[in-house]
This record gives structure tokens, sequence and C-alpha cells, in this order.
């Protein structure tokens, strides 16, 4: 494995932050070397001030991309951590379309719901087939489901909607598996009836969410965890300029906007917390 | 002793006896069915972790439908089919849809021991990630709870700041009153504080 020097630590990392907003601590050089390391030989680079220079100056991206996709995680699951699943099925979606049902019935309820750090898409299948499941006269409704992420390389999973036994293999129940996946081989492919529900591309959220318009729920979990304390500050201010003013923002488990956006309030609904513009 | 159980079908008892030896001997945990009745029987009572199925066996239960029982019952159970040359094609078939291999009759020992080797390393490595995850997800929802409690213990914290700070700045009333209206509403809001 090509070894990283101090010097190129603190320019590879500033630049990683630049195209991505991802802050990677630069005392952990493995990270920077298993992460980056076969890019560097791939692209015939013998340093990594090599391969910085090349990813900047090539007008293809291609380079820029494959850092990306190498340095974001992935770990992502179906139904990943119960809580905001059942907050979202029991608690956001009644009150939602209760919200949002207008007078006529001639007139379709809208709802958009926004995964902003989609990954490979398990988190926004997830909702959709809550919502499938939830509501059997679909057609009266008018769902936008979006999934963004910095990847393209998870943006591409994401929309074949095709996994393997390992990403498989926590969180789904077997009836849900059963019924809307597809087996071939030893990998999974959600079946059309979700797969159509959903859309994703990609999206850095460091930079502005133009043409996104404002969102009912946001689910916005465990990528600002990356991200340096004032670059938390200007996301949530952007996410709740994206929010409904009676929409909610659900965010990973662990984290928390203490100290990071006080537009939002805290609001508890049995063992999950969710966010509302105050 | 390998860690690592493995359930022999095929109608052959020649083959089916060879099986099991050379396997036991191997160290593998072997289980023996003489057809596909006998495997969707076991399949569902055993803890199993690879089927070795002949392809061709009479009755109507062949390798294949072995297969659609073994991976019905867990998508984790890997499926070794052995064929005649003949029907390659169909072994093809099998592997998509999920078998893990296939080999050719006559069976080459070393073949199948490499092939189980590596279901046996890719199961450990799986075995060690669940581990891992479980883990991981005791120790997130353990934190979560925490920081739960503090983020709407802070806002609340918060809120009667601002409330203080509202009737502290509120000039219509005389400053001796804003002391009494703040220690009232600290009264009201913190009764741990102040016990009455």
């Amino acid at each position: 494995m090509l070894k990283i020097s101090p010097d190129e630590l603190k320019l590879v990392a500033q630049y990683i932050h630049d195209i991505s907003g991802i802050y990677l601590d630069q005392s952990k050089s493995y990270l920077f070397e298993t992460r980056l390391g076969s890019i560097a030989s791939e692209h015939g680079c013998n340093t990594y001030k090599e391969l910085y220079q090349k990813a900047k100056t090539e007008p293809s991206k291609i380079i820029e991309r494959k850092i990306i996709d190498a340095i974001s995680t992935n770990e992502t699951l179906f139904f990943r951590d119960k809580g905001p699943f059942e907050l979202l099925q029991h608690k956001l979606l009644p009150e939602l379309i209760d919200a949002r049902t207008p007078g006529s019935p001639a007139l379709k309820t809208n709802l958009k719901i926004w995964s902003a750090a989609s990954s490979t898409g398990q988190e926004l299948y997830s909702i959709a087939i809550i919502i499938k499941e939830m509501l059997p006269n679909i057609s009266k409704y008018s769902i936008k489901l979006l999934g963004t992420d910095i990847s393209d390389g998870a943006v591409a999973q994401a929309s074949r909607g095709k996994y393997n036994k390992f990403e498989m293999e926590r969180g789904l129940p077997g009836d849900k598996l059963q019924r809307y996946f597809t087996m071939f081989g030893d990998s999974w492919t959600i079946k059309d009836e979700i797969r159509a529900m959903v859309q994703f591309r990609k999206l850095n959220l460091m930079l502005p969410f133009a043409g996104l318009g404002k969102f009912d729920i946001i689910f916005c979990r465990n990528v600002a965890i990356y991200f340096t304390l004032p670059d938390r500050q200007k996301l949530f201010n952007k996410i709740a300029d994206s929010l409904a003013d009676d929409g909610y923002l659900i965010i990973g488990s662990t984290e928390s906007l203490t100290g990071i956006c006080p537009r939002f309030i805290p609001k508890r609904h049995l063992r999950s917390i969710f966010y509302q513009k105050k | 002793m390998r860690n690592m159980t493995i359930l022999v079908v095929d109608d052959d008892p020649v083959i089916r006896r060879m099986l099991e030896k050379r396997l036991e001997k191997e160290g593998y945990e072997v289980l023996i069915a003489e057809d596909g009745y006998q495997a969707r029987k076991i399949l569902p009572q055993q803890h199993i972790d690879v089927v070795l199925t002949d392809l061709m066996m009479p009755g109507s239960i062949g390798g294949i439908e072995v297969l659609d029982i073994a991976k019905s019952i867990s998508p984790n159970i890997e499926v070794i089919l052995i064929t005649a040359h003949s029907s390659v094609d169909t072994a093809v078939e099998a592997m998509k849809k999920g078998a893990a291999d296939y080999l050719e009759k006559p069976i080459n020992f070393d073949e199948l021991f490499l092939r189980l080797e590596k279901i046996a390393n890719v199961q450990s490595i799986m075995r060690n990630a669940l581990d891992l995850s479980q883990a991981m997800d005791t120790t997130e929802s353990a934190a979560a709870l925490t920081i739960q409690n503090l983020e709407i213990r802070t806002a609340e914290l918060q809120s009667r700041i601002e409330s203080i700070e509202s009737i502290l700045r509120d000039e219509q009333n005389p400053p001796y009153e804003r002391i009494y209206k703040v220690l009232d509403l600290l009264e009201q809001t913190d009764p741990t504080r102040y016990p009455k």
C-alpha cells in the first residue's frame, strides 16, 4: 500500500473537504491509504500528491468521482434502526396525511419526502415500502420520494435497486423480502412497484439545494457526522429552508442539533426524536 | 472439527457413502439424505451450512427443488450441485437461482474441499460482521437514549432561559416584581430543584 506523507495528508484532506464537505481526521493516515491507495496505483500515480494534482486538473472528473465514492461511507441497511420507521408509520405520515388531504376528493394529497444522504438506497426503499403498505389507495396521492447522495457509485446502485446478500443480511423482515424483492443468483432486486415510487440523483450537500423545493419530511441521518461544526450549521440551516413549516426532520439516533441549528426544536415520540421548525 | 454441517443428498448409495467418509475425514459434520424427499424433511429440522446434492434424482424433488427448499429456509444455506457432464446447462441455470457452485461427476475431491473451504471462509466473515454490527447496534441504541434525553432536556432549559429573559426585560414591571416572577417560574418548572 502506497504510504502517505504528512504534507500529502494535509493537502488531500483539504481537497476532500473542498469537493465533498467530508472532514477526515488527519491522524488516521491508514484511512487515506486504504481508501485512496488503489485509485492512485490504478491511475499510475507514485505519490498522493500526484493523484491530487491529476484529480484536480483532469477535465472529466473521473478521478474526483472515484475519490468521492471511496471516501463516502455506504454503511446502510433496510429499516436501519427501527425507531425512525415506526415514527414515520405511526405518527408522521398519519399526521401529515390529515393535514395535507384537500377538501375536495377530486384533488390528490401531495407528499414530498427526501432522503438527503440516500447512500445505496435502502432508507428510501424502506420508506417506500412503508407507504405502499400504509396506503392501499395510493392513486389518491401524489407522492414524491427523492434520494440524493454525493457518490455517483451509490446513486447508481440505489437506482438499480440490486443488493447482494451481505447488504440484505439484517433489518429486512422475511415477509417483506419475499414480497418486495426478486432473487436472482446471489442478489436481490427491488420490485418495479417499489422502484417506480422513488427517484435518486447526485447532490453535494455543501452546495446550494437549487430547485429541490420544499419537503414534508426530510431524513438526514448519519451524514453530518462527517462534517465540521460550521459545515453542519450551514447544512441544517439549508435543510430548515427546504422543510415545510409543519414538516418533520429526522436525524441519526446518536446525532444532536444542540448548538447547531436553533431553528429546530426536538420532540419526542415513544423512543424516537424528531425535529420541527420553531 | 471444521464447524460446518453438510447435508449430502444423493440416491446412489455408493456415492453417498464415499462423500460421507471423505467429508467426515476432513472434519465436517455430515448428514445424509437418500433423496429429495428426505432432504425436504431434514432441512427445516437441522442447522445446515452447506447442501451437497445430486442434480438428477428419482421422484419430483431433484437438485433444483432441493436448492429452492434450502434457500427458502435460509438464504445463508449454500448449495453445491453434483451433475453429470451432460447436464451442465441445468447446473448453470441453478447458479442463477442461487446455487453456490456445481461439480461435475466423477467428483474431484480436492476441488470439492477447496470450494467448501471458500464457503467456510465467507461464512466466518459473515458471522464476524454480524457480531460486529450487533455490538454496534447495542452501543448505538444506548448512546441514542442518552443523547435523546440530553437533547430534550437542553431544549427545555433553552426555552426556560428565553422565558426568563423576556420577564427580566419587561420594563412594564418594577425590577423586584420581575425577580419574583422569575423565581415563580423556576419553582413551577423545576420541582426537583425547588421542592415544596
